[in-house]
């Protein structure tokens, strides 16, 4: 991911080291050099301001000037959104800053996680038993996805979708309908319950008031919140 | 595990059964642990009278078990008093007795069951009292002796009923911290595991010998030699009798030396029962209907050889036995050898086990799937599909793990992973610990399963006495639209005695499906 010469070049201020760069003020240069010198990290406006040990309002102004030259930009960083976040422009944010694969300008990319599970939960469905590689290679040649996509990547989601109990884990026996899978090889079904859109079975506590009431713990026979004055009761009663 | 708001069900059930005066006398004795007479009467604040029948009433409905035990340093020639220990999971029982009635009625017949209702509206009767009752149900019209005989052997033989325990054994010196005596300290969770210790000591020695446990031959001499002696069968009465000496009352009563042989009904097989009920239930959920059909089959072939409730694993059993007992069944008839090979598979195991080729379920995982699931359920309309998500990581994980780690592996938001775990640990639900390092603080989870299983079953306890208190209040509110006749309701009020009618079965069949749950993780 580096693309860069060494930090040595870095250090000395050389005015030819690449054009757009070339017309920076000297304060501008210092700023650049951190911030560039944190590579896929990048850094917190405060940090800069200590390391560079500029004044604020010179700092303010030269970097609002790199902003508009595009030398450096602004990401988030998920583990302080509320931070101002400074990258230079040619580096992509660590998985620390940006949270990963998944991770959209700061947030959970939903959309296409869901998209991938539902995804996923049909090929298994279809498959019967399915092979992280077997789904691998469903996606690849059936090409609804625009961006590749790892076998590390479907696995996070089929972890998921065992989370979520639409599908279960299994190792293959060699036999039935493992036939064309390997002894002993890690594969994936579907739930009974799953289906496409099953919920898991509601159990017998679940069915009932209490067993979701948020405030159980409050609630006390002859209490201000008792089940004789309680209005989940009197709703889940109405019929 | 006695929780506290097991305590208050098993009070709330016994105060609807019997009154306020026997509750109280229960109450105590279930948060003070055993007590004597004195002691008895000292809590409660009643006259001894009161807490002596209260006593009767809870030995006669096999809610108390009286003993003895040596004190530690004792003169050998000092009488020992009478402890009353109480019986908690005996209180529970008497919601499931419905459940208990409806297994009879299938396995035998409606007579036997017939004959096991009156076993457990009176808590214990002699053979001849049972056939009393049977008499004078039956009007006198078809009520032959040798029919009911039959029934009542059935009952025995099937091990649905048993004769009752030695009413006051005999507990030798404990080693110190089982000392019954000792006044309970502060420690709730140290009370509860003294008693259960004690209260396994006590039941054992209380037992009847296995082989006399079911055999009635010898019992039908002693019981007409009993009836020649007897004035009257009233059932209180013989229960007093019986009693009179453990009391050592003072010639209050009068009672009979001669050995009477009392039955009751075997809890312990009917939750046997149960048991293998939800076993089979949970693998047809959870894998398929030929599982199911091949471990009820298996369950069934070797129910009489299970020396525990709580087996961890089904009594080995042979494939070609199986085989045969899923022939046997109707729903089995159709399946091939090789099917119920699969489906022993399926169940978890592999057909080349050992040399003598010998099945064997394990019943605990099966028990274990089937709490998880009863939690996860909690959890999931609790605190939504998210929380479900993280409960589930950290459930199968078994160790702890990190916040962030934990949000990465389920894909919920980092800022909300936090708030979540938060909840469920507040909620009892999780277990955190922080960690520092290098000045900066990292929370980990786990799930700590039996502090878990604990925490929900009391709160289905909870749940189960508000589901029963609403019941309560409800017919409270409604009284006097119950005692209109019913010719006299119209309209509205027609309307509004059908909604009461619904609500009631509401609430009734909704404690009897918590009840399910509270056995998972109480009884199985």
């Amino acid at each position: 991911m580096s693309r860069l010469q060494g930090p040595s070049s870095l250090k000395r201020k050389r005015p030819d080291s690449n054009s757009p760069s070339g017309s920076l003020t000297e304060h501008e240069r210092i700023l650049y050099d951190v911030i560039r010198s944190k590579q896929d990290m990048g850094i917190w406006t405060r940090d800069l301001k200590r390391e560079a040990n500029l004044p604020d309002n010179v700092v303010a102004k030269s970097l609002k000037s790199l902003l508009t030259k595009k030398l450096i930009k602004e990401v988030v960083n998920i583990q302080n959104k509320g931070r101002k976040h400074l990258m230079a422009a040619e580096f992509e944010p660590s998985k620390e800053i940006s949270g990963g694969d998944w991770y959209v300008d700061g947030s959970l990319d939903t959309e296409f996680i869901d998209f991938l599970k539902d995804q996923f939960v049909k090929i298994i469905y279809k498959q019967r038993v399915a092979t992280l590689e077997g789904i691998l290679d469903v996606i690849r040649r059936s090409g609804i996805l625009k961006v590749e996509i790892t076998t590390q990547q479907i696995q996070e989601i089929v972890r998921v979708l065992v989370l979520d109990d639409k599908v279960m884990e299994v190792k293959s026996n060699g036999m039935g309908e493992f036939d064309s899978i390997p002894v002993g090889k890690v594969c994936f079904k579907c739930t009974n319950k799953a289906g496409l859109k099953g919920e898991p079975k509601v159990g017998a506590m679940a069915s009932i008031p209490c067993g979701v009431c948020p405030r159980i713990s409050y609630c006390t026979p002859d209490g201000i919140i008792s089940p004789s004055t309680c209005v989940y009761y009197t709703k889940w009663l109405d019929f | 595990m006695v929780t506290p708001y097991g305590i208050k069900f098993s009070v709330h059930i016994i105060t609807s059964h019997f009154g306020n005066l026997v509750a109280k006398v229960c109450e105590k004795l279930l948060t003070r642990g055993p007590l004597t007479l004195q002691l008895l009467i000292r809590f409660t604040e009643l006259n001894s009278l009161q807490v002596k029948n209260s006593l009767l009433i809870l030995i006669q409905h096999n809610c108390v078990q009286a003993f003895s035990a040596e004190e530690s340093g004792g003169i050998a020639n000092k009488q020992t008093p009478t402890q009353y220990l109480v019986l908690f999971d005996n209180i529970l029982h008497r919601l499931r007795f419905p459940k208990f009635l409806e297994i009879v009625a299938q396995e035998l017949d409606e007579n036997c069951a017939e004959l096991l209702e009156g076993l457990l509206q009176h808590g214990r009767l002699t053979q001849e009292q049972i056939y009393e009752r049977a008499k004078s149900i039956k009007s006198g019209d078809c009520a032959d002796q040798s029919g009911v005989q039959e029934h009542f052997r059935k009952l025995v033989n099937d091990r649905f009923i048993e004769r009752c325990p030695a009413p006051e054994p005999f507990i030798a010196e404990s080693t110190p911290e089982e000392t019954p005596a000792k006044k309970r300290g502060a420690k709730a969770t140290k009370l509860v595991e003294v008693k259960k210790t004690l209260e396994q000591r006590v039941l054992e020695e209380a037992a009847v010998m296995e082989a006399q446990r079911f055999s009635i031959m010898e019992d039908l001499e002693t019981d007409i030699d009993a009836e020649k002696s007897k004035d009257s069968s009233s059932i209180v009465r013989l229960g007093e009798k019986r009693k009179g000496d453990l009391l050592e009352l003072d010639g209050d009563f009068s009672f009979n030396n001669k050995e009477v042989t009392l039955w009751r009904a075997n809890f312990e097989e009917f939750l046997r029962c149960l048991r293998h009920k939800a076993c089979v239930e949970s693998v047809r959920a959870r894998l398929d209907d030929g599982a199911a059909i091949v471990l009820k089959a298996l369950l069934k072939a070797t129910r009489g050889a299970e020396k525990k409730v709580k087996m961890e694993n089904s009594v080995p059993l042979s494939l070609d036995s199986i085989f045969e007992e899923v022939m046997k069944s109707e729903a089995g008839r159709t399946m091939t050898l090789d099917r119920v090979r699969a489906s022993l598979d399926q169940l978890g195991c592999p057909s080349s086990m050992g040399i003598d080729d010998s099945y064997s379920i394990d019943l605990k995982k099966i028990i274990e799937l089937s709490q998880n699931e009863e939690v996860e359920s909690i959890v999931l309309n609790r605190y939504g599909r998210d929380g479900y998500r993280v409960f589930r990581l950290l459930s199968k994980a078994g160790h702890l793990l990190e916040t962030d780690k934990i949000s990465e592996m389920t894909f919920v938001e980092k800022k909300d992973t936090p708030k979540i775990l938060y909840k469920l640990w507040q909620d009892e639900y999780l277990h955190m610990e922080k960690m520092v390092v290098n000045t900066k603080q990292f929370l980990l989870w786990k799930v700590n399963k039996s502090i878990l299983c604990e925490h929900v079953l009391d709160e289905m306890y909870h749940a189960a006495l508000n589901l029963s208190l609403r019941s309560t209040h409800e017919m409270e509110q409604h009284k006097e639209l119950l005692n209109l006749p019913a010719g006299q309701c119209t309209g509205p009020m027609e309307k509004k005695r059908l909604w009461l009618r619904s609500v009631r079965i509401y609430l009734v069949s909704s404690l009897l499906k918590l009840d399910d749950a509270i056995m998972l993780f109480h009884d199985f």
